[in-house]
């Protein structure tokens, strides 16, 4: 019998910043080259039903700010549903502006809006935009992840609940900090763009074992560096890039 | 005080202008403006003789530059005189240098109209020194988001100045800026009909934008151009005008002809966002009494500038460039979909760079994963080359996630001229499309001259 993964695509027209769509090809692919069947579930509008039970991933991708009031009214909606899915460990993917989805509250420059809450943290627009490559381990397991970030928003971390520790970009606050991300139980909400799960197919691989091994499916079959040998020369080449970077250009 | 200042101001800047037309003609486009606005902050406030009601801010994210010269070139041929910045510099400086190149040593002006592109970020501080009453949005879409983030950024920047004195420009089509008539007192809108090259997304992994007025689905009956087409939003009353003021329609692509009011309009470029331009281009000369003839005789003789499709020629290949900006997937887009109308054999060479715009410099790739590749797939490209020293693996692992088996992509983890081109000769076909920065283009080009020069001295 082949193993199922179900993917809850959040909002693909509306979550749809930075080429994220990205995101949910590479867990299709990683999943195919695992032997596993991933089903992409859409959920294309605020009128849509979201079948949290039959799902094991629900996956937000980047949004501008403005849209992001109106998906957590439209959660709120789903407050037992949603909770039940965290506390069963299910997966929860946010990149970016969507941290504000869980986030207790966000500071605009002109308002404020409250989060779901979740994660212990609050997210603070900043006064210029940021953008850089972006290059962190995991705090789990030491994993190496590049990206690109684009930040218009400061995220103040208020537990230690980060998700990784920062090797070269801007910290969840600024330069000066050394914290990307944060996790708490299987939500995972990362700043880093590329898109991400592409480019860091070991990272996609990883999320897809979680999620199966929490519904009792342990997958045997281990990737290899030749299977992610183009993913691996390119992390290299943007290693060199960064390394080639003056301390001017990251100022 | 002021006004002596301004004068000041002016006599330094008639200098620079005249030193600049000596000394290189083709640069220095703002020189003379960043002094005169160093030396006066609200400079272009003090000119007289600017009537507010013939000015016009041509801004957007795509196409501000190309309808801005179509206009300009458009009311020239008509005989009006017109101040503008055609060279592109399209800030508060480059608005001044116009400015002083075309007033008297007292700042007069006696220009028919005035025409400037506006920098879309730097729209709001142009238009507090200089209130123009007619504003043209071609679009807003996700562009150099290292500096602007994402697209309500710049909307929002847009939006604050907009006010019930002004008369906007606006496409019909496109979600964003359609959305921004309410806050204007008049909006005239154009678009395009649907038409040969219209096309639809039903491709699982589509995916179109948030609604501008509820943040939910936008959905396009069918597109002109990526993300440009006939919409309405899956939740509101948001959509498209049915009827608007000026219509492209019975577009002819193989006459290279459409009609707008009645009147066929004969063209000289016929990818479909420049329809888009010349049917702006119409409404805003049509609406100031210039006539159907006059239009049509100066689109007879309109040239856009150069840069954005060119041609090399090397050894037995014809390499055709086309320029695209890394950080706005539309024109990606709009460049696939040009190549992929060749269906003749045919080597796609792919230089997606690291951006070097701003500091620090970073390898964004990610619009590319925007761009949808089934057409270029289908074209009959026979290699696919990727070069870059940061992106080039990223560049190819695109181009693979579309389909495109690994062994028939070329990845050349290097920026060397030499390498591309000796990658090149691999190849026996000698129809060669090619994606790059402009800087690289030109830097091709260069190689090839010299190569040339090479073989002579041989």
């Amino acid at each position: 019998m082949i193993n199922e993964l179900n993917i809850l695509w959040m909002y693909p027209d509306i979550l749809n910043l930075h080429g994220d769509r990205g995101n949910i090809m590479a867990f299709e692919k990683i999943g195919k080259m695992l032997d596993i069947k991933v089903n992409i579930n859409k959920v294309e509008s605020y009128n849509n039903e979201i079948d949290f039970e039959n799902n094991d991933i629900m996956f937000f991708n980047v949004g501008e700010i403005k849209v992001m009031p109106t998906i957590i009214e439209t959660l709120k909606k789903y407050s037992d549903e949603l909770q039940k899915f965290i506390d069963d460990n299910k997966t929860i993917v946010l990149i970016g502006a969507s941290g504000c989805i869980m986030a207790k509250k966000t500071i605009r420059k002109d308002s404020e809006f409250e989060g779901l809450g979740i994660l212990d943290m609050d997210l603070v627009e900043r006064k210029n935009i940021y953008g850089d490559d972006i290059l962190f381990k995991l705090n789990e397991n030491n994993m190496e992840i590049v990206g690109c970030q684009i930040k218009m928003l400061d995220t103040i971390l208020h537990s230690d609940i980060s998700l990784a520790t920062l090797e070269y970009g801007s910290g969840n606050n600024g330069y000066n900090e050394k914290t990307e991300g944060a996790k708490y139980k299987n939500i995972i909400y990362t700043n880093a763009l590329g898109p991400v799960f592409i480019k860091n197919p070991w990272y996609t691989e990883l999320i897809i074992k979680n999620a199966l091994k929490n519904k009792g499916i342990n997958i045997e079959k281990k990737l290899t560096d030749n299977d992610f040998a183009l993913e691996i020369n390119s992390l290299n080449a943007i290693k060199n890039f960064i390394n080639q970077k003056g301390e001017k250009d990251v100022s | 005080m002021k006004k002596l200042r301004f004068l000041f101001a002016l006599f330094i800047g008639k200098i620079i202008c005249f030193l600049v037309n000596i000394i290189n003609k083709e640069k220095g486009t703002n020189i003379a403006g960043v002094f005169a606005c160093k030396l006066q902050k609200d400079f272009i406030s003090h000119f007289t003789g600017i009537d507010y009601n013939k000015v016009f801010f041509i801004t957007g994210t795509n196409g501000k530059s190309t309808t801005n010269n179509m206009i300009v070139h458009t009311l020239r041929n008509s005989g009006k005189k017109v101040t503008s910045n055609l060279e592109g510099a399209n800030l508060l400086t480059g608005v001044a240098t116009a400015l002083i190149k075309d007033s008297s040593l007292f700042g007069k002006l006696n220009s028919d109209f005035f025409v400037f592109e506006t920098d879309e970020r730097y729209f709001s501080i142009i238009y507090k020194y200089l209130p123009a009453k007619n504003i043209c949005i071609t679009n807003l879409q996700k562009d150099q988001v290292q500096r602007n983030g994402e697209p309500d950024y710049i909307y929002q920047k847009i939006k604050s100045v907009i006010n019930k004195d002004m008369t906007l420009y606006l496409n019909n089509e496109e979600p964003r800026v359609k959305s921004l008539a309410k806050y204007a007192g008049k909006s005239i809108f154009y678009g395009v009909a649907k038409n040969d090259k219209s096309f639809i997304k039903n491709d699982f992994y589509d995916v179109s934008l948030p609604c501008p007025i509820c943040n939910d689905k936008i959905i396009f009956d069918y597109y002109n151009v990526d993300n440009i087409g006939n919409f309405k939003c899956s939740n509101c009353e948001f959509k498209s005008n049915e009827t608007i003021d000026f219509l492209a329609t019975d577009i002819n692509y193989d006459k290279a002809t459409f009609k707008c009011l009645d009147y066929t309009y004969s063209i000289n470029n016929t990818e479909p966002f420049f329809i888009y331009n010349y049917v702006l281009c119409i409404a805003i000369c049509k609406t100031f009494g210039i006539s159907e003839n006059e239009i049509q005789e100066a689109f007879k003789n309109f040239k856009n500038i150069s840069g954005r499709l060119e041609t090399l020629h090397y050894k037995n290949k014809v390499i055709k460039y086309i320029r695209i900006k890394q950080e706005n997937p539309e024109t990606l887009q709009s460049a696939l979909d040009y190549i992929s109308c060749d269906k003749t054999p045919k080597i796609f060479v792919l230089g997606l760079e690291e951006l070097k715009d701003f500091a620090p410099y970073y390898t964004n790739t990610f619009y590319a994963f925007d761009c949808n590749l089934d057409k270029l797939i289908s074209s009959n490209v026979q290699r696919y080359i990727c070069f870059s020293e940061a992106v080039a693996y990223d560049s190819a692992n695109r181009l693979i996630y579309a389909g495109i088996d690994k062994n028939n992509i070329s990845i050349l983890p290097t920026d060397d001229d030499t390498a591309i081109m000796q990658e090149l000769d691999k190849y026996d076909i000698n129809n060669v499309y090619l994606i790059t920065w402009l800087k690289k283009y030109y830097e091709l080009d260069k190689y090839i001259k010299n190569h040339k020069e090479d073989k002579k001295n041989d």
